[in-house]
């Protein structure tokens, strides 16, 4: 590789170093002169994470080889509060709540700077389409529109600068009011640092070689080639383990790297760890696996079924958990029925897609403490499994969360810090594990994809008399919180709602797809989708109205729960009440509404209900028309 | 992962194909990058390895625009970007400036060129059927015993299928050169998963000129992409259509013609449906911007496609 010399102006300040052809300019930035603010989410021009301006103009640091910044002028996130002094956007960020996780907020800053640079008088519409290019996944957008919204007018002096500064809550009166995250200035100068943002001297670059298959036998696995290889440090399988292998949220079933065989597309089976990312992505490519493949099932019902193969040997049957609930006896209440409903949902799996990928760091201290600082969302947990896994005392295993650039429960599983406790321990020196967009996906857990079969029988004057319920989660080739995700939905399954008889089974089973975790709700959505959209029928097959329906049915104060749990205040009608009230709803059973709705295109009509975020102008060409 | 031991970046041709001829074998040409950069990663073409990287979007004459009011020539290194800022490129291309506005988002657009687009021939690429209703020919160049040779191609024939061009070994796309049709209405529909950073499922360029009174189409123009595995221009249907008054009914007809072309891979009835939606709010809007009487189009169809 020939380097070359890159003369820029960076952040204001004249560079003129080395660089290498490979490298993209968000390497450059982040690598070489360790301005981390602007991160990288997808690698791929999807994310927006690492927009920076070139020449004033903004634009996507993954994709430009560093080569096409000579010459340039570029300014990071870091240029936009040098001073010290957060500017005007970032204020507004901070006043307006608009930054949660924080990981996708530098390139959204630089992105509304953009905006109001070329349009200081921009509208919400247009703010929208301006940050076309940047996802976040915490805020759904609101706030950011806000305080993009906010900025604008105090720099156009349609507001005082003031209006920056306000709290609108008083000390030790926090209830109900916008209290600003102690956290923001860090996210939205990009000073904070994430797992992937961190280095330490002499660190390692770990790198993982994954399996193509969804079931197989490994047959052997030769690494005496990447380990000889210059600049490898370190190589790691399920045989470096030292201790009892072994890792879940609740069964222990998933080794640190395939253990035997791999279950699905994408399992670690090992990995490097190298001077450089280069070597290590090399040195995986001279790993020899032999594999002899295995049948596989990719459908919870098909592994149900006698004669389907076994992923695990504990488990002849694939059956992770199955959790019932019985109340009551449901035949009686769907005799007493003057309704019932039958009806099959089915629900995907769904990537969390947390802007943040999987990262890590990992070293040995001076004390022999083997120490992993990771975006954890489980850290005690994790240190715990760990210290059984590498066979240490509990007080030599360290475990350090790094801000956690997103999560959304899947960022519980211990999926990689055992690798990087390994190689630690193995190189005795620091190394780091940054994942890519597309390794986080293929590797890490998913929503359960879920098939619910719902019976619910109602008197013709809406209550609820019975409740059937039987759900089968894919829960893919490991455990991970699948116990727990199957409880919560048969726990929360039938809703709030009172119900004499009630009969829930739900079912998590294994198969050789990617494996299924936690996920915001814990798997009540899988099951509240069964049962609201039921109601939704009901009521319109009774002649109600659907908020309605729903108070009749709701569980009141110092009720019980359909797992006998006292309840002393129920605030579901009230909660009812606002919702209600807030989205404009127009009461009156489904089928008779409509009379006022505008998508009728009716003359004196208002919009049915108030909806979040929408792309209406389709940009500002037919904006300018 | 691109990995490469250098990246080159000539300032003129005649530097890029010394570099071409020097590194043959060993080097690809790179533009914007906006279409390599994505392809080595995981799951499309993994860690690729490539010496020498020539990136063109530096050289002077592929940075060259020129509009008359009769032809337009595009150097390859003209950015999507360019038809949002330029109101002379507006004008003569009166379908690009929708065509840009639908494209992957405003950081990408200053970067990705129509070059790239071209080459890179996906069957989703969105300016090639643009520009081919607007008869486009490239100029593709090569070094011949020291002097530059070039030839033209008429784009349709030059994209061939997916990531299939007719560009020879040694040869780059210097230039586009199509049609100016100002006074033209132009539109341009196209559906993706989102709005911004999608590629097409299916989209469609649309010009038409009418007559002075708003009521007879003298011409039009139709390219459509996403159905098949090369853009494909919609002759017959714009037969059909050349000199007959405007109708509902005349448009309704049209939008049924296409349906059979759909070859796509994938969701066939879906690309259907929305090829004929796209049909008739995409000719409905380009007679509109062409100056059409508001009596010729009904106001059902009006209020369902406008
Ligand atoms: C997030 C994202 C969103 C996108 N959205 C869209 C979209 O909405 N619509 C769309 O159509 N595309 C989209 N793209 C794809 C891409 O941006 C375009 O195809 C773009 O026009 C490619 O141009 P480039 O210069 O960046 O190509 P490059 O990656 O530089 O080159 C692409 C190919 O063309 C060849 N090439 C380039 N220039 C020349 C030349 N002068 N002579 C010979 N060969 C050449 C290269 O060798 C390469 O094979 C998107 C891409 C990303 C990453």
């Amino acid at each position: 590789m020939v380097d070359f010399r890159l003369d820029a102006v960076i952040n204001g300040r004249k560079v003129s170093r080395p660089a290498k052809p490979s490298q993209r300019l968000l390497d450059f930035i982040r690598d070489d002169l360790n301005l981390t603010g602007n991160k990288e989410g997808c690698g791929a021009g999807e994310c927006g994470t690492c927009s920076v301006f070139v020449d004033g103009v903004l634009m996507k640091s993954c994709l430009l080889p560093v080569a096409k910044a000579q010459g340039a002028r570029i300014d990071t996130v870091e240029s936009l509060a040098k001073t010290g002094e957060l500017s005007v956007l970032q204020k507004a960020f901070h006043k307006a709540g608009a930054s949660q996780c924080g990981y996708c907020i530098p390139g959204m800053v630089m992105a509304a700077t953009a905006a109001l640079r070329i349009n200081p008088f921009a509208d919400r519409e247009e703010i929208k389409e301006r940050l076309g290019g940047n996802i976040c996944r915490c805020t759904g957008y609101q706030k950011i529109f806000d305080a993009v919204e906010l900025a604008r007018d105090v720099q156009n002096g349609r507001l005082p600068a003031s209006a920056l500064l306000e709290e609108d809550y008083t000390d030790g009166d926090f209830i109900g009011k916008n209290v600003r995250r102690l956290d923001a200035p860090s996210k939205v100068s990009g000073k904070l640092k994430y797992a992937g943002d961190m280095t330490m001297p002499g660190m390692l670059h770990v790198q993982v070689l994954r399996s193509p298959h969804a079931h197989a036998r490994i047959v052997s696995i030769d690494t005496s080639a990447a380990e000889a290889m210059e600049g490898v440090e370190g190589v790691i399988t399920c045989a470096d383990v030292p201790g009892e292998d072994g890792f879940g949220v609740f069964v222990n079933d998933q080794p640190i790297m395939a253990r035997g065989k791999v279950r699905y597309v994408g399992e670690a089976i090992a990995a490097v760890a190298a001077e450089d990312l280069v070597t290590a992505r090399r040195a995986l490519a001279a790993i020899k696996v032999e594999y002899e493949a295995l049948p596989a099932v990719f459908d919870a019902f098909e592994a149900m079924q006698p004669g389907a193969p076994v992923l695990h040997d504990y488990a002849p049957d694939n059956l992770t958990k199955h959790i019932p609930i019985r109340v009551g006896d449901v035949e009686k209440g769907f005799a007493e029925s003057d309704l019932v409903i039958e009806e099959t949902y089915s629900t995907q799996a769904i990537e969390h897609a947390y802007l943040e990928p999987e990262a890590g760091l990992a070293y040995v201290d001076h004390d022999g403490v083997v120490t992993v600082l990771s975006p954890s969302q489980n850290i005690t947990h994790h240190r715990h499994m760990l210290a059984r896994i590498i066979a240490k005392p509990i007080s030599k295993v360290r475990f350090i969360m790094s801000p956690v650039g997103g999560g959304f429960g899947g960022k519980e599983d211990m999926i990689y810090q055992g690798m990087l406790a390994l190689l630690a321990m193995k190189t005795d020196r620091p190394v780091r594990l940054v994942f890519t967009r597309e390794e986080s996906i293929v590797s890490t857990a998913k929503r359960h994809p879920s098939r619910t079969t719902l019976r619910m029988g109602l008197t013709r004057d809406g209550r609820i008399k019975a409740l059937q319920m039987k759900m089968v989660c894919d829960g893919g080739a490991y455990g991970l919180s699948t116990e727990g995700v199957m409880r919560k939905a048969a726990i929360l399954g039938a809703g709030p709602y009172a119900i004499p008889n009630v009969q829930v089974d739900t079912y998590g089973i294994y198969t050789n797809n990617t494996p299924s975790g936690a996920f915001r709700s814990f798997g009540a959505l899988q099951t509240q989708f069964a049962t609201e959209s039921h109601l939704d029928m009901a009521a319109e097959r009774l002649g109600l109205d659907p908020f309605e329906i729903r108070r009749i049915n709701a569980m009141q104060d110092g009720g019980f729960t359909h797992t006998k749990q006292k309840l002393g205040k129920v605030s579901l009608t009230k909660g009812l009440d606002a919702l209600e009230k807030a989205c404009g709803w127009e009461a009156g059973p489904p089928e008779q509404r409509g009379a006022t709705r505008k998508d009728l295109g009716r003359a004196d009509t208002r919009p049915p209900v108030a909806l979040g975020a929408r792309f209406e102008a389709p940009g500002k060409q037919e904006a300018a028309e | 992962m691109l990995i490469c031991d250098e990246y080159l970046t000539p300032a003129s041709l005649d530097e890029a194909f010394a570099a071409m001829a020097q590194h043959r074998g060993r080097s690809r040409i790179v533009a914007g990058c906006t279409d390599t950069l994505p392809w080595a990663r995981e799951g499309r073409a993994g860690d690729v390895n490539i010496p020498v990287l020539i990136d063109v979007s530096r050289i002077p004459e592929l940075n060259e625009r020129r509009v008359d009011e009769r032809r337009v020539r595009l150097g390859a290194a003209t950015s999507i970007q360019s038809f949002l800022d330029d109101p002379a490129l507006a004008r003569a291309l009166p379908a690009m400036p929708r065509c840009a506005v639908w494209f992957a988002d405003d950081q990408i657009r200053v970067q990705a060129t129509i070059g790239g687009n071209i080459v890179n021939a996906s069957p989703a690429a969105d300016a090639t059927p643009c520009l081919i209703a607007h008869e486009a020919e490239v100029e593709l160049a090569k070094n011949e015993g020291g002097k530059i040779a070039r030839r033209r191609m008429k784009l349709a024939d030059f994209v061939q299928g997916p990531s299939r061009t007719g560009l020879a070994d040694g040869e780059l796309l210097t230039a586009v050169e199509c049609d100016a049709l100002p006074g033209y209405g132009g539109s341009f529909e196209k559906v993706g998963h989102r709005r911004s950073l999608v590629i097409s499922l299916v989209c469609l360029a649309v010009l038409v000129k009418l007559d002075a009174a708003g009521h007879t189409i003298e011409d039009l123009r139709l390219s459509i992409a996403g159905i098949g595995p090369r853009p494909l221009r919609l002759a017959q249907v714009e037969q059909f259509l050349r000199g007959q008054a405007l109708s509902a009914g005349l448009l309704e007809q049209a939008a049924d013609m296409p349906a059979p072309l759909v070859a796509s891979r994938t969701r066939q009835e879906y690309r259907r449906e929305v090829v004929r939606g796209f049909m008739l709010r995409g000719l409905i809007n380009a007679a509109k911007r062409a100056g059409a009487d508001p009596a010729a189009l009904t106001p059902e169809l009006e209020a369902a496609y406008g």
